[in-house]
């Protein structure tokens, strides 16, 4: 057991995390549902923290470091297909993509993305978007959203690759960017409670508050340690069972953090919704924590 | 990082399983249903723990000289997860392999690591802990027991309560006042068949034997038993828990539990259901997630270093992992509760006392407020 990366491993999240540094300010008079982060996928792209996974050395771990840290940014970005799934299921499709599994929703970046990869059960396929192709939807969940033409996925090419492997890959992602935006929720709202003075102290000094965000504390750290695990170990098992304790802690503390932050959590200009609603919008990926469930149980016990 | 053990890792666990599998009786979930304090368990766990002993399998983590062999951190967990897992046939013994023993030979006098320490390693001696008293719970620091000086001898006078194993226990590591304040706590190794002790059995919940009052009056001992300095109580005792600070591996017996419970839905076809399958996927989730947290606090004592507010994170974690598998079972499976099934009905007993016991729940979340989360006090 080694709960430290190598340093190598080290330096590459040092890296990540100056890159991260840099676009940490929320832009001042924002009052938008979501921020998309182009000069932040820019820099990823043009760094390499997209093709982690490929450098033995580095792997899913790092990888699964590299979506924690960008999912702690403000804006969003496609990170975790990109950084997680491109490199094994589809390294040739444009970026960004944007991945399907229920074509009957509005799909997280389809607006930017330039191909999506669609899963229906056994089934892989890729789209390689097109003008026309995408509607950008607006949503409070704090991602671009779109929904595709029925000619666009009546384009969908099936490619070779393993579905349950993409799930398990897709699983990681969701949870490592859960588990990156519940990470710096936590930190605003700590801040949040110290400074905001109450009945002449602190809110934060009120024990019915600090139980709950100590309860968050231990969602963050539990999921974290989960998700790297089954980064590591590329077990199908783990990768559900992450998913499914990310998805689950994940509607409990959305509640606690807006909680906390009173109104002000309600407004557009503060920024816990950025990292909230995203946590909001994955929630239902996969099928939600029940289905994570139910594979993980059919992973663990066999199938009913 | 790395999430596999190693060979030697995995080898010391392959020598544990086996020699439970050799020692244990076929019926030893019946027998230990009562839980590690019962008088059955207690009685097996003087041979079985002599029989650890020589196979080097008691204190491995302990001193060459003491009997242990340079085990590390985790293969002592290791072994803590075996034996809780097993039914914990060490009885109330574990207390003395993870803390009293190393207590004891940090702190005592060449006289006491010489009466104390060899019945340990050798596994034929049982301690108990007299640290809560009625009106001093979770703030320890409260406690009134009294011990005052005459000439050479104490005399204690006072009353430790929720006192485990200490109907049968042979010693007592004994917190006493001597003066005021945390500095004023003083530690007394006393013989429980000293004149002036009264145990009295609290019947609970949690299995048989296991809770007690311990009464002492007039009480006297030579100054030979004070236990470290005078007054030197809590900075002994903030070490020897620092060794128990993640705790008992409980999440070993939930996860065990929790595989039970499927065996025997599956068994009856119930385990078909959807909900029942989801619901044991989460308490699988809990103590999974228990066990990385746990993890991750060994990897800091491997390395040699010093305590952190992560240990608390991972005795909540652990707390809400014996729940979640007790209320899978309690939903799904509530025969057990009503004798159908021995290991089941044990795990249940023991299980409510994960957020209680060694600092309840709310402690820990005081903790992870204050030190972890910096929140302002």
């Amino acid at each position: 057991m080694d709960f430290h990366f190598t340093e190598y491993q080290a330096t590459v999240e040092s890296a990540v995390i100056a890159l991260a540094d840099r676009h940490r300010a929320v832009p001042v008079h924002t009052a938008s549902f979501n921020i998309y982060g182009a000069a932040l996928d820019e820099e990823i792209a043009a760094s390499g923290f997209h093709e982690v996974l490929q450098d033995g050395e580095l792997g899913a771990v790092t990888a699964v470091g590299v979506i924690l840290e960008i999912a702690k940014a403000p804006a969003s970005v496609e990170i975790m297909a990109s950084t997680l799934i491109r490199p094994l299921v589809c390294p040739d499709a444009p970026r960004p993509l944007a991945l399907i599994d229920n074509s009957n929703r509005p799909v997280r970046f389809l607006p930017h993305a330039k191909s999506a990869l669609v899963l229906d059960g056994d089934k892989v396929s890729l789209i390689e978007l097109a003008a026309g192709d995408v509607t950008a939807v607006e949503s409070l969940f704090a991602y671009p959203y779109g929904t595709l033409s029925k000619a666009a996925l009546a384009r969908a090419k099936p490619i070779k690759a393993d579905a349950n492997e993409l799930r398990r890959l897709w699983q990681i992602g969701v949870a490592a960017e859960i588990c990156g935006a519940l990470d710096a929720a936590l930190t605003l709202t700590t801040d949040y409670v110290t400074q905001r003075q109450q009945f002449g102290k602190a809110l934060g000094s009120f024990q019915a508050i600090q139980h709950r965000l100590a309860e968050v504390a231990v969602a963050y750290h539990a999921m974290k340690w989960l998700i790297y695990r089954a980064a590591f170990s590329g077990s199908a098992e783990q990768a559900a069972l992450a998913c499914a304790y990310a998805q689950d802690a994940a509607r409990q503390v959305c509640y606690d953090l807006h909680q906390f932050s009173g109104a002000n959590g309600l407004t557009l200009e503060y920024s816990l919704h950025f990292w909230t609603y995203r946590m909001k919008g994955l929630l239902s990926e996969l099928g939600g924590a029940g289905s994570q469930s139910l594979r993980a149980a059919n992973l663990a016990w066999g199938e009913a | 990082m790395n999430f596999e053990w190693t060979e030697q890792q995995n080898a010391f666990r392959a020598r544990v399983r086996d020699f439970i599998a050799r020692e244990l009786p076929e019926d030893f979930e019946h027998l230990s249903r009562g839980g590690p304090a019962s008088k059955e368990v207690t009685e097996f766990s003087m041979s079985f723990c002599g029989k650890a002993a020589k196979e080097g399998l008691l204190v491995p983590h302990w001193p060459v000289e003491w009997g242990g062999a340079g085990a590390t951190a985790y293969e002592h967990f290791i072994l803590g997860e075996e034996m809780w897992a097993a039914g914990e046939p060490r009885g109330g013994q574990y207390m003395s392999v993870n803390w009293i023993g190393v207590t004891i030979l940090k702190y005592g006098t060449e006289e006491q690591k010489r009466k104390y320490v060899p019945p340990m390693a050798e596994g034929r001696t049982l301690w108990c802990q007299g640290f809560s008293e009625p009106g001093a719970g979770s703030d320890l620091a409260s406690l009134r027991t009294r011990a005052e000086r005459k000439g050479d001898r104490y005399v204690v006078n006072g009353q430790k309560i929720w006192t485990s194993y200490a109907g049968l226990a042979e010693t007592c590591f004994l917190l006493t006042r001597t003066g005021q304040g945390k500095g004023g706590i003083s530690i007394f190794l006393v013989p429980m068949d000293t004149k002036g002790i009264t145990v009295r059995e609290i019947p609970s919940l949690v299995g048989a034997g296991d809770i007690h009052e311990v009464f002492f009056d007039n009480m006297e001992v030579p100054e030979s038993y004070l236990f470290g300095k005078e007054g030197e109580a809590w900075s002994i005792i903030t070490y020897a828990l620092s060794n128990e600070r993640v705790g008992i591996p409980r999440y070993a017996l939930a996860r065990k539990a929790v595989e039970r419970a499927v065996d025997l839905l599956k068994a009856r076809g119930e385990f078909k259901r959807a909900d029942v399958r989801r619901r044991a996927a989460q308490a699988l989730a809990f103590c999974e997630a228990a066990r990385m947290l746990t993890y991750r606090v060994l990897d800091d004592r491997a390395r040699g270093l010093p305590p952190s507010p992560e240990a608390s994170v991972a005795r909540t974690a652990v707390a809400a992992a014996e729940r979640n598998a007790t209320e899978f079972v309690v939903e799904f499976v509530p025969e057990a509760i009503s004798g159908a099934d021995d290991l089941l009905l044990e795990h249940h007993q023991r299980a409510i006392v994960a957020s209680i016991a060694a600092g309840a729940a709310e402690i820990q979340l005081n903790l992870i407020a204050n030190q972890l989360l910096r929140l302002p006090r």
